[in-house]
């Protein structure tokens, strides 16, 4: 009997701001929508462990997609003739994961993302709280300067090896080696240009320094960390936690930056605590 | 041999030069490199991603591409294995929320071989003694 896993992938075509983005998306299980982020520059691979795992995949309907430009969701088809580089928006992020929501129909999902997916989940609190059931933001604070390089999309460097090669270092040392090449793997293989314009909101766009404090609480926010990510440090996001009315921080020690795909065994056991809460307040 | 001290760079030296990985994804690495470990200072040439001269101490005629300084207690963690966190990675300490690390000189061609150059410096942390 041949070893197949449970994900099955499809497209779907998400209308929003007047274009229509074809979009693909990996799903499996069945329950509580719980929708997957990727971090910048890459897309819904780094969530198969979590796809297939049981223990979550039989109380929630775990969906991971690539953003537009990412993965396997081409680029808007005028791409080619764009004048300006590409930069990922807090309004585009938050509005094309919305309207992805509506056209699957997604009632009151959980969002879990990480890095970029994890900062936008504070906008997601800020504009959208009544359609969400909780918020899992993974890596995340208020602010995380200083990742908008130049050298991530230059004719001279290699992009691929580049960009990867820079956030291997962002991996514990005590995550599987396995694990860890293989998201340096998926980050040598994003678009030209593609991780430094979504490093445009993670590290220029996304600035709620001012903001946190005025999220409502209304929407369980779970902030997780681990102790080796230098771009997101847990002293940053327990510094958001402190603002975010109501939100638990979790430090998570001997991981990093890439908790779902770098060390999906540590992940795990600091993950279902939490989706144990949500479950319970559903 | 201490730390950084001229021993302690020929072991690894020859650790890199000795390495197999490296001996394929080096293969377009040339370049001389300022390594500042403190008060200590070396500029390695690789040439194919071997390590082809080690020279120690800087001179107003010293030439080198790019350059890492940093104090030697920081360079001390990186080599800790497991090093510590905000210590693993070059770009971990040399990026602006921590400042541990300075990237000096022509900094493209450490982008250029970022891969080759980092797999180099993690054999740092097999050096004996």
């Amino acid at each position: 009997m041949a070893k197949i896993e449970p994900i099955t992938g499809r497209y779907i075509y998400v209308p929003f701001e007047g274009t229509e983005y074809r979009i693909f998306f990996e799903e499996a299980g069945e329950g509580i929508p719980l929708l997957c982020l990727h971090t910048a520059g890459t897309d819904s691979r780094e969530w198969r462990h979590q796809l297939c795992d049981p223990d979550i995949n039989k109380h929630f309907r775990v969906i991971a997609l690539d953003l537009p430009r990412h993965g396997k969701s081409i680029p808007p088809g005028d791409w080619y003739k764009e004048t300006e580089e590409y930069k990922l928006t807090a309004h585009f992020y938050s509005g094309i994961l919305m309207a992805f929501c509506e056209a699957l129909g997604l009632e009151n999902p959980v969002v879990m993302g990480s890095s970029m997916g994890g900062n936008i989940c504070l906008h997601l609190a800020l504009h959208h709280e009544k359609d969400l059931r909780a918020l899992i933001a993974i890596e995340a604070c208020d602010y995380s300067p200083g990742w908008h390089l130049d050298w991530l999309h230059n004719s001279q460097v290699h992009g691929g090896e580049a960009c990867a090669t820079s956030v291997f270092g962002l991996m514990a040392p005590q995550s599987p080696d396995e694990y860890r090449w293989e998201t340096w793997w998926y980050y040598s293989q994003g678009g030209p240009g593609v991780f430094k314009g979504d490093l445009f909101f993670y590290s220029v766009d996304h600035d709620f320094r001012e903001l946190a404090d005025k999220l409502s609480g209304n929407v369980p926010m779970y902030l997780m960390t681990g102790v080796y990510d230098f771009a997101c440090t847990p002293e940053m996001t327990e510094e958001t936690a402190q603002k975010i009315k109501g939100s638990e921080c979790i430090i998570m020690q001997e991981i990093g930056h890439f908790p779902m795909c770098e060390n999906p065994e540590v992940f795990k056991k600091y993950l279902m605590p939490v989706l144990d809460k949500i479950r319970a307040q559903a | 041999m201490t730390q950084f001290d001229s021993s302690w760079m020929a072991g690894w030296r020859t650790l890199v030069n000795e390495n197999e990985v490296l001996g394929h994804v080096g293969k377009h690495l040339n370049a001389d490199v300022l390594l500042e470990f403190g008060d200590t200072s070396y500029v390695v040439s690789f040439r194919k991603g071997q390590i082809v001269e080690l020279e120690e101490g800087v001179s107003p005629e010293t030439c080198w591409n790019f350059g890492l300084r940093g104090p030697a207690d920081t360079w001390a963690k990186f080599c800790e294995d497991p090093p510590p966190p905000m210590y693993n990675d070059i770009w971990a300490m040399a990026h602006p929320l921590h400042g541990r690390l300075v990237f000096d000189g022509d900094v493209k061609v450490l982008w250029q071989n970022l891969r080759a150059f980092t797999w180099a410096l993690d054999r740092m942390r097999e050096v004996k003694g």
